[in-house]
């Protein structure tokens, strides 16, 4: 009996036994099944518990010129944040704090309070700013490196630069056009935080790298560049101009090497400056060639064989009727070789030359030298000028447009087109950026020169090239063009400006320039140079072909371009012909722009949300073509200017960044 | 009075598993507590002193012959059932339950001694009591009106943890003496129309709450849920070998809730991750099988059906406490025997171990 009981006894001890080893059984299945299968899914739930985001400011790869000189760099700077739950005595912190950071106590206290657990106090403070916070050591205030854009050759390039905003996006030049390129991705402050929503730890967070986008290598050549800001500023500042704008091209390829802009600014501090001045001219804007056309004229005349070199012209002593005005040269003149007309430029002979050429075919050969469509640059905001269709010409058209009046054209396609010529006649694309490099230099994608077509034959372009020299040569307008030990082909510009209130040709405002190229035989750089409304001379050949002179000379000794010993400097300024108020008459009254009473300016839209834009229409009553979507980036016409009445007016908007 | 034999017989097993369960239980605690504020002494220091108090409790315990219980079981039931009254009418409320006793300086939690008081007394009453067949329905009469009364004053107060636990415990033992089929089927039967008048009439809707939250964690996973949800979280991202120590960032960051009383194994799921649940899980299914042992080779009735009562009280606390942290159970204030912090569940524990070191060293002595 009690043998059977103790047996009995311990059956049940096993039988409760194995119920609690099923139980244990069951406790490990279920461990094993959270902490090996589900492990995956629990485990982001909890980071995302704990974790909490804080977006960085990404940091942008630089910009270079060819040599890898820096034009654009990023650096790092110290970002000083709040954790308002870790400070312990905030009137306290806010007293010690507010002063330093130049608000006041209580706009400090308000920005720590609420329920936020991250608070940007300043953003890339400066380093002195930076010491004196770390020297308070205070509990919830810390910093976390962040990228500020810097630009250490302050004013240079700044227009092909451009600028970024607080954001990093870019927003104008290289920085907004290869914006997607340089810009890199965006990092992450990544804080723990506990179940109550404190940040801790945060000194030793993580900041997940962001990549830092990719490095633009540009055609620009920092001494070029500087060369160029130079000399033009001394002509500006010389003939107490406006302003100016000076380009200078490998005719070859197409490759910009400076591109400058008088007045310049300081892209690192771009907000002090008026937007007028922050626009790069050399693309955004279009002005009156003038003389500076008739290379086209005489290329395609040339090349369509209804002149040849040795023809002559009657240059009717000065004056000549045509279509029921009077055009007027400087200087009376018989004859006239081809050669002799570009050399002292005149514009009875070009006028005489385009009504042989005709109408037709000189509308063809201007659009195939690139006028009236965008050169293609790698730059936003260009503009494709103004080249009337050819069913819009009227009367005295063809011979106002043979000299470069009724017409208007970028400093960016001026350049490109006489580049065709130095090059044998190929009209190249224009482009600023050689080369995408990542962080490491490895060099991502390389751009090619690209043609964009046969202009003229090689031969037609020598023979415009022997005439084109003959401008700087003795007794031409472009003799301060003439460069000591080298050949100088080009052409002197002097064109009446629009007047923007009457909107008929200024009696004195005048736009200066020389374009040409050197060495002539064997071009290495085509340049030009604008002087926008000279005080002291309208004139070409005495403003611009002086600092042409000067750019042309450094820089080809820069790129040790051996001069050829035959050529020797001869110095004998001969005035230009300049338009008499005469030829302002008869341009007035053609109404070359022909708007009907006073025209509207384009305000500067830029940066603008549509619904602003909008409404600065409905005020100045315009009538705008809106594309996309976002902040306006770009517009045409550009800001101040005046719209014509057949300017396709648009604004287009991207997505702010 | 003590016999030299009860040294050569001491049970040192069962005495180095205690240990070793209590040690890891400290080191868990003292990275549990990490990220609390440090207010006078450290729990892990605090948590040494009550295994020390436990360890002495031990010896106390098993320095009387574990038969004495049998003399004073009643004696002592009616001492417990009195103060579980006495709360009632003057006990300290805290967090909505009325649970403490002051005594002096002094708190005092009735219910906690009366897990182990249920155990003496029903294995005083199954001695006493002869059962051939096992237990018919009105065999049940007694033992059911023994366990129902605290079992309901400990539910009034309300603690529904101890009160399922006391509950348990003796359904364990009156297992272990048997019970008839029939018997379990009428019971199965009753327990139906009990469960519902128990549902809607017993339950406190904080209680009910944590019923349905448990069934359904994401009714309010800010709520009575989140305890739950964040316990799974904490144990699940542990995987498979854990955060490493005091790197825990669920329980370092304090997304769980009482990580060092009831959730402590949360924290050394999430820590040690799988491979430390399962030696920790190893070392406490053998205490509890070490337990049985005690039991099966105890020579008189009244130490088997002590041993078993302790070691189902042991078992319980783990099963259930384990279950909630790993989301099997809903969410009961059942801490994890010797290895949660808490002074009342360290002596509880302790007494219960001194109970079985005490059975299984005196088990020649007849």
């Amino acid at each position: 009996m009690r043998d059977s009981r103790e047996k009995w006894t311990r059956v049940r001890i096993r039988m409760i036994g194995c119920l609690f080893v099923f139980f244990f059984a069951i406790t490990s299945a279920r461990a094993f099944y959270l902490q090996v299968v589900k492990k995956e899914q629990l485990l982001k739930l909890a980071e995302k518990q704990h974790q909490k985001i804080v977006p960085l400011t990404p940091a942008r790869g630089a910009i270079y010129d060819r040599n890898n000189a820096a034009l654009a760099v990023s650096i790092e700077m110290d970002s000083c944040y709040a954790e308002p739950r870790n400070i312990e005595n905030i009137p306290e912190t806010a007293a010690r704090m507010a002063p330093l950071l130049g608000m006041t106590r209580e706009a400090f206290e308000k920005k720590l309070a609420g329920s936020k657990n991250f608070v940007w106090l300043q953003r890339r403070c400066p380093p002195e700013l930076v010491e004196k916070i770390r020297a308070l050591d205070i509990d919830g205030i810390g910093f976390v490196k962040e990228t500020k854009r810097f630009y250490p050759n302050a004013e240079m390039a700044g227009h092909v630069l451009g600028f970024t905003g607080l954001d990093p996006a870019g927003l104008e030049g290289v920085e907004l056009k290869y914006d997607a390129t340089i810009l890199g991705s965006t990092g992450y402050l990544v804080t723990e935080r506990d179940a109550l929503g404190r940040d801790v730890a945060l000194k030793g967070t993580v900041v997940t790298k962001a990549s830092k986008g990719h490095n633009v290598i540009l055609t620009l050549d920092k001494n070029i560049q500087y060369i160029a800001e130079k000399e033009l500023a001394k002509a500006v500042e010389e003939s107490r101009a406006r302003g100016g704008m000076a380009l200078v091209m490998e005719p070859q390829t197409g490759k910009v090497l400076a591109m400058a802009n008088y007045p310049a600014f300081n892209p690192n501090s771009f907000a002090k400056y008026a937007p007028q001045v922050l626009r790069n001219r050399v693309i955004v804007d279009s002005f009156e060639p003038g003389s500076t056309f008739k290379v086209f004229l005489i290329a395609g005349a040339l090349e369509e064989q209804v002149i040849s070199p040795r023809d002559a012209f009657n240059c009717e002593n000065g004056s000549y009727s045509i279509g029921g005005r009077t055009i007027h040269d400087t200087h009376k003149y018989g004859r006239l070789t081809v050669g002799e007309i570009l050399k002292y430029s005149s514009n009875i002979g070009a006028a005489k030359i385009g009504s042989r050429l005709g109408a037709k075919r000189l509308d063809s050969y201007l659009r195939k030298f690139g006028f009236g469509e965008k050169s293609g640059i790698d730059l936003p905001g260009e503009v494709s000028g103004y080249l009337r269709d050819r069913s819009q010409w009227f009367g005295v058209d063809l011979a106002t447009i043979s000299f470069g009046q009724g017409v208007s054209a970028t400093a960016m396609q001026l350049a490109t087109a006489v580049s065709a010529v130095a090059n044998g006649g190929q009209l190249m694309k224009p482009y600023l950026v050689e080369k995408i490099s990542d962080e490491n230099g490895n060099v991502l994608q390389e751009f090619a020169p690209q043609a964009r077509g046969q202009v003229i034959s090689p031969e037609v372009a020598k023979t415009v090239t022997k005439m084109m020299e003959g401008v700087a040569a003795e007794g031409g307008t472009g003799t301060n063009a003439a460069v000591e030990g080298y050949q100088v082909a080009g052409k002197t510009g002097t064109a009446q400006k629009v007047d923007p209130i009457t909107h008929g040709y200024s009696v004195d405002k005048r736009t200066a320039s020389f374009i040409g190229f050197v060495p002539a035989d064997n071009p290495r750089l085509t340049i030009f140079v604008v002087v926008d409304e000279p005080k002291t001379s309208p004139y070409g050949g005495v403003v611009a072909a002086p600092a042409f002179s000067a750019i042309a000379l450094q820089s080809l000794c820069y790129l040790k371009v051996p001069p050829d010993g035959n050529v020797r400097r001869k110095p004998a300024p001969v005035e230009e012909k300049a338009p008499t108020p005469a030829d302002v008459s008869v341009a007035a009254a053609e109404g070359t722009f022909d708007t009907g009473g006073e025209g509207t300016v384009m305000p500067d839209f830029r940066g603008m949300s549509m619904r602003q834009v909008l409404r600065a229409m409905e005020k100045k009553g315009l009538n705008v073509k809106l594309i996309g979507s976002g902040r306006a980036v770009e517009q045409n016409p550009s800001g101040g200017r005046l719209i014509g009445p057949t300017d396709q007016v648009w604004v287009r908007f991207a997505p702010a960044a | 009075m003590i016999d030299r034999r009860l040294f050569t017989n001491f049970d040192w097993t069962l005495f180095g598993f205690i240990f070793l369960i209590s040690a890891i239980g400290v080191l868990n605690i003292y990275s549990a507590a990490t990220p609390y504020k440090v207010v006078g002494t450290p729990y892990f220091l605090k948590q040494i002193y009550w295994i020390l108090t436990g360890l002495l409790l031990i010896v106390t315990v098993c320095g009387i012959d574990y038969h004495v219980l049998e003399d004073i079981s009643y004696w002592l039931y009616g001492l417990v059932l009195l103060l579980l009254c006495v709360v009632l009418v003057a006990g300290k409320t805290s967090m909505g339950a009325t649970r403490w006793l002051r005594l002096g300086f002094i708190t005092l939690q009735p219910s906690e001694p009366m897990k182990i008081v249920i155990i003496i007394t029903f294995a005083r009453y199954f001695n006493r009591v002869p059962i051939f067949q096992g237990l018919r329905l009105r065999d049940l009469v007694y033992p059911l009106m023994l366990l129902g009364a605290p079992a309901l004053l400990i539910m009034k107060q309300p603690d529904l943890g101890t009160a399922i636990l006391v509950v348990l415990i003796a359904c364990s033992m009156m297992l272990f003496v048997g019970i008839r089929w029939s018997t379990f089927v009428s019971v199965g039967l009753a327990a139906i129309p009990l469960c519902y008048g128990g549902w809607r009439f017993v339950l406190r809707d904080y209680q009910k709450n944590r019923i349905l939250n448990f069934l359904n964690p994401e009714r309010d996973p800010l709520g009575s849920g989140y305890h739950l949800i964040q316990s799974k979280i904490a144990v699940g991202s542990g995987g498979l070998f854990g955060k490493g120590f005091i790197h825990g960032t669920q329980s370092q960051l304090r997304f769980l809730p009482e990580q060092h009383t009831d959730f402590a194994f949360s924290v050394f799921a999430e820590e040690w991750g799988f491979a430390g649940c399962l030696v920790v899980l190893l070392l406490y299914l053998f205490l509890v099988l070490w337990g049985l042992h005690i039991a099966s080779r105890c020579n008189d009735r009244f130490g088997s059906l002590l041993a078993v009562g302790v070691t189902a009280m042991l078992c319980w606390h783990i099963v259930i406490n384990m279950g909630m942290v790993i989301g099997l159970f809903p969410v009961v204030g059942v801490p994890l025997p010797l290895f949660s912090y808490g002074g009342t569940s360290m002596v509880t524990s302790m007494v219960g171990a001194g109970i079985l070191l005490n059975i299984s060293m005196r088990r020649f002595m007849f």
